[in-house]
């Protein structure tokens, strides 16, 4: 075989163009910059897409009843007037490359689909997130969304991007199989309607996975366009439609530009880290369990008693919390010490937190008031003793 | 009766301030606008809704 070179400085003197897709079988070097279009690192604005993090627990059953968080981190259940239930879980059924994945088990069938019935799975975005794709200008950017997906028979969905600050949609079918299959997507520019530069939620990746007439009555609406509700998710199956019905999902990314790139792997510190700016937890067992059942991994925060039956305490988290968060706890019950040197009281009244130090940027000490306790003099250190996880929740 | 009752508390400043208790998932909820619990429940008070007053102290 004869190997030819190609001297590339004589044959091109001057900037070249090439048109048209072309495929290089071995290795590059480049001696000058690579300028890509699109961005090489951080191109991925979804959170947890490779579904490592699942603070709240790896598993809940009877999903479908009402929407909200339930398993893998930023991973959201929004469901309307079915009665189709499922038990929702990360599971290490995952294409290769990959360690987890959202399971959907059909655990209750709905094969009688009344008009208003919907039941999907979101990632809601905040604004500030989403600059990059200059929705709303001239200069507008495409939608690449990938994912890899997998059921326990062939099944056609849909995936909407949901413009929640100018209530703008465009979707596209997808079809699911009994093996892992990688879905690439690409959403047109939009350039009416900017995303708010701010830490609200702007855009929702949904998986439509079960809907009714109202939502699948009209036209799949594959353009950017004001919603209408009948063109959303036209055409789909319906996961419900048997208890025998799987649906498993990971690797989802969206990006900037016309092409979907290989999913971007990031740390499981770094999605951690990216999910606690939603949600986390004191408290609880290092073994995943927030009841803490071992009894040996109740954790402390400092504070400072405030007259003879209360304290406030100092909250850290890891990074600055999108909002003020919610507070709630697992086992039902609020079950805190406060202990110092007069001792320990219990104060399992229902906590309250103030929005104080909230939304001030780089702050990760919030400012939580515990009362129902007795016999504490008032201004001495203290620390409250967390027996039981408290959740601290500021998703959109 | 209401799934929605005020909480009293004090910051280290000895200002009071209000969350609102969901009482159906126990969760002390902020009156921060930018917390979706807040907003669902200012969607409730908006439908004409009261909530439980706070217990005295």
């Amino acid at each position: 075989m004869t190997t030819r070179t190609l001297d590339m400085a004589n044959v091109i003197a001057s900037d070249v163009t090439i048109a048209g897709d072309k495929t290089l079988s071995g290795d590059i070097t480049f001696s000058g910059d690579v300028v890509p279009s699109s961005p090489l690192s951080h191109r991925n604005v979804i959170i947890n897409g490779g579904m490592q993090v699942a603070q709240r627990g790896t598993s809940s059953t009877d999903v479908g009843s009402a929407g909200g968080y339930f398993t893998v981190d930023r991973f959201r259940i929004d469901t309307g007037n079915s009665a189709g239930r499922c038990t929702m879980s990360q599971d290490s059924d995952s294409p290769n490359g990959f360690a987890n994945s959202i399971k959907l088990d059909c655990t209750t069938a709905d094969t009688s689909i009344a008009a208003g019935e919907y039941f999907m799975l979101q990632q809601r975005i905040e604004g500030q997130n989403l600059q990059s794709f200059a929705k709303g200008t001239s200069d507008a950017k495409t939608f690449s969304v990938s994912f890899y997906v997998k059921g326990n028979a062939s099944a056609t969905y849909v995936c909407e991007l949901f413009d929640i600050d100018n209530t703008r949609q465009v979707s596209k079918s997808f079809n699911v199989t009994t093996s892992w299959t990688r879905v690439e997507l690409t959403f047109p520019a939009d350039t009416t309607g900017a995303f708010g530069d701010d830490n609200a939620a702007s855009l929702y990746l949904i998986i439509w996975l079960h809907a009714g007439a109202t939502y699948t009555g009209g036209t799949l609406s594959t353009t950017w366009t004001s919603a209408t509700s009948a063109n959303r998710a036209v055409g789909i199956s319906s996961f419900f439609d048997s208890t025998n019905r799987t649906f498993f999902i990971t690797g989802v990314q969206l990006e900037l530009g016309d092409n979907a790139t290989p999913f971007e792997n990031r740390t499981l510190q770094d999605e951690l880290l990216r999910c606690q700016r939603y949600f986390y937890m004191v408290g609880g067992d290092a073994g995943g369990d927030p009841e803490g059942a071992s009894g040996n991994q109740r954790n402390y925060i400092v504070g400072r008693t405030s007259n003879s039956n209360a304290m406030y305490c100092a909250p850290p988290s890891a990074v600055p919390m999108r909002s003020t968060p919610t507070v709630g706890n697992f086992s039902g019950s609020f079950n805190i010490n406060c202990i110092n040197k007069d001792g320990a009281t219990n104060l399992n009244t229902q906590p309250t937190i103030d929005t104080y130090n909230y939304g001030k940027p780089g702050n990760t000490v919030g400012n939580m008031y515990l009362s129902g306790g007795s016999g504490l003099t008032d201004g001495r250190v203290c620390c409250a003793r967390i027996n039981a996880a408290i959740t601290f929740d500021s998703e959109l | 009766m209401a799934d929605y009752k005020l909480l009293n508390g004090r910051n280290e400043d000895g200002e009071n301030y209000q969350n609102v208790l969901k009482k159906s998932e126990k969760i002390s909820i902020p009156f921060d606008p930018d917390n979706r619990h807040y907003q669902e429940y200012l969607a409730w008070v908006a439908e004409g809704n009261t909530p439980e007053p706070a217990d005295e102290e």
